[in-house]
């Protein structure tokens, strides 16, 4: 138990140091970016905004340390102020219509390439040397290797421009009302099937390699050899003695990964116009809408550290060790 | 030295990264000496497929698609090296020192790693970028090193770690070496295929991140680079009105730096690592063996 205690305890503190960053970045920035974004936005946002802003921002005058607690506070009780670019909206309602898009995209792909990976990843390594290791792990090192723009943008000429298959953009057809209904979730389903696809190309290499190496180190283990001298099936050897510890460091590395997954997902949104937390964010660089970029930024950091927090749970029911300790 | 050479050579997958790369240094160094088209000039009619006068065809500002990707390699690979270099060396300096000196030091020093390396790197790159304007290439490499580090560093103090309970590090711990002599010459010289794994990685990792910034539009539009190309071409809706070379060329040349970097990484992993290069033959062995086993099971039985 007191492994999760101290675990609790990093993430809290993980958080507390991104949310500073947050807070001295803009501090440290030439020239004060509330003007910068009111010279942009000056008629279309009310004085009242500007108040409200200066506010939640904590750069209304005051010393630097209770500037710094009124920010705390404010992020601490989940009020991140009002959007710009969407105004009359506050960040937290531009944020929770995007991220329901966000998990479905990045959640689906993340779960396909993972499972994909590793089931490849057992059988490449199984038969080390063979035509399948031959030929998947050096395209895995290629994907591994390419840029998510650019598997994003290629499947969208593919699919969408030349071979007119799929929809080029947003998660469903718009003239739709969103609903529980037959049309609604078969179009979402054929506008996320070339999103959530291109990006599971681009996390399944990673994945793929990492079960394929723990997998060979595991072969190479006394307790694997043991099962084969016992006599047992190939299959249990390579499920039940090797591809069981060698998934514990790809469950690992599923946590860790979480930061490049929103990253790829967010390429991905905006080169498929998907409605989901990066376009959200594209959109607010575009603008220098502030609010909502730093919004996102916290937002992302709890994200991650909430999935961290699942793996090590994960992590304790997977390895007996810990349970115990 | 030269026997390393030799194993090296033999590994198909380390020659093939090494040959890409090579190329591209050549590409980057040579390629804008002998070109004598400005990327920056309007050479033809906007959007013009390959022909022989534009060889990669021309943007929608009518600018030749050839000249800007060999500027462009020059731009991307200066950054990737440039932001590896800082990486490894702030990765570096910190693991060694917080695996060498340990304690309180090594905690705090950990403790921060962990920190930064579970915080989203590209969503606080973006917010970084965001806050500076449209940034240059070499803000992009600086602020790309400075973020970038921890892994390094995680990975460089467990190696240390291990290294520091050796015999010969006792040995000459005891004989009175000095902490200097014992960092640069008993621990850096065990520590270069690491160090060689970070720098690799992480010059991967700037060309595509720096690649991302950029087609996001928080580069400098100005500039010319692989990033800056696809922005333009996303602004311009290449793809859309079916001008693909415009998208394919500086996709193809940042696929390609990575797969001939990821290919050597591998490559060398392969040497360093005994496993995985005899690991094949000891289960062709098995393989072997248990086939016999088989024959002879159904011969004695028959």
């Amino acid at each position: 138990m007191s492994f999760v205690i101290r675990r609790l305890a990093f993430y809290l503190v993980a958080f507390f140091v991104a949310a500073t960053a947050n807070f001295i970045l803009p501090r440290m920035m030439p020239g004060n970016p509330i003007d910068v974004m009111f010279a942009q936005q000056a008629t279309t946002l009310p004085p009242e905004a500007r108040q409200a802003l200066i506010e939640t921002f904590g750069f209304a005058s005051g010393p630097l340390h209770l500037q710094f607690l009124d920010y705390m506070k404010s992020v601490f009780t989940g009020n991140l102020g009002y959007s710009i670019r969407f105004y009359p909206q506050t960040v937290n309602q531009v944020l929770a219509y995007a991220l329901p898009w966000t998990l479905l995209l990045a959640g689906t792909a993340t779960i396909l390439a993972f499972c994909v990976g590793s089931v490849i990843g057992t059988y490449a390594a199984w038969r080390r040397g063979g035509a399948l290791d031959a030929i998947v792990t050096p395209l895995s090192l290629a994907l591994q290797a390419t840029p998510a723009v650019v598997i994003a943008l290629t499947a969208l000429f593919i699919f969408g421009v030349a071979l007119k298959w799929l929809p080029t953009g947003y998660a469903f057809n718009p003239s739709l009302d969103p609903g529980w209904t037959w049309a609604f979730i078969s179009s979402t389903f054929v506008h996320g099937l070339m999103p959530v696809f291109s990006l599971m190309i681009v996390f399944v290499g990673g994945y793929l390699v990492t079960m394929r190496n723990n997998m060979i180190g595991q072969l190479g283990e006394d307790h694997v050899t043991m099962g084969m001298a016992k006599g047992l099936s190939d299959r249990r050897v390579q499920f039940n003695y090797a591809a069981r510890n060698a998934l514990l460091p790809s469950v690992t590395s599923l946590g860790l990964t979480l930061g490049a997954i929103l990253g790829g997902s967010l390429v991905t949104e905006v080169v498929f116009n998907y409605p989901g937390l990066g376009q959200i964010l594209y959109l607010g660089i575009v603008t220098r809408d502030y609010p909502l970029i730093q919004g996102q930024l916290l937002m992302t950091t709890f994200a991650t550290l909430l999935a961290n927090l699942a793996v090590d749970l994960l992590y304790v029911l997977l390895d007996p060790r810990l349970r115990k300790a | 030295m030269f026997e390393t050479l030799k194993v090296f050579l033999r590994n198909r997958k380390a020659l093939t990264g090494l040959i890409i790369v090579l190329v591209y240094v050549a590409v980057a160094v040579f390629g804008p000496l002998l070109l004598n088209v400005d990327p920056m000039d309007r050479v033809g009619r906007p959007h013009q497929p390959p022909s022989p006068d534009e060889l990669l065809g021309t943007t929608r500002m009518g600018r030749d698609v050839f000249a800007q990707v060999i500027y462009g390699t020059r731009t991307s690979l200066a950054v990737g090296f440039f932001a590896g270099t800082i990486i490894v060396l702030i990765g570096t300096f910190l693991g060694i020192a917080a695996g060498y000196f340990g304690g309180w030091f090594d905690e705090v020093i950990t403790f921060f790693t962990n920190v930064v390396l579970v915080i989203p790197q590209l969503p606080l790159l973006l917010v970084i970028a965001a806050f500076m304007g449209q940034t240059s290439p070499l803000v992009i490499a600086i602020i790309i090193g400075l973020t970038s580090w921890a892994w390094g560093a995680r990975v460089t103090r467990s190696q240390t770690l291990t290294l520091r309970n050796r015999e010969y590090i006792l040995a000459s711990e005891l004989t009175g070496e000095r902490p200097a002599r014992m960092i640069f010459v008993e621990l850096l010289p065990n520590l270069l295929s690491i160090i060689g794994f970070n720098f690799i990685g992480s010059v991967t990792y700037t060309i595509i991140t720096q690649a991302t910034l950029e087609f996001l539009g928080l580069g400098n539009p100005m500039s010319v680079s692989w990033g800056t190309m696809l922005y333009h071409a996303q602004n311009t809706s290449a793809i859309t009105i079916g001008a693909w070379w415009e998208v394919l060329v500086p996709a193809v040349a940042v696929a390609g730096i990575g797969v001939g970097l990821s290919l050597l990484n591998f490559g060398v992993d392969e040497i360093s690592n005994p496993r995985l290069r005899t690991l094949g033959t000891v289960a062709a062995a098995v393989r072997a063996q248990q086939k016999l086993d088989r024959q002879r099971l159904a011969e004695t039985r028959a």
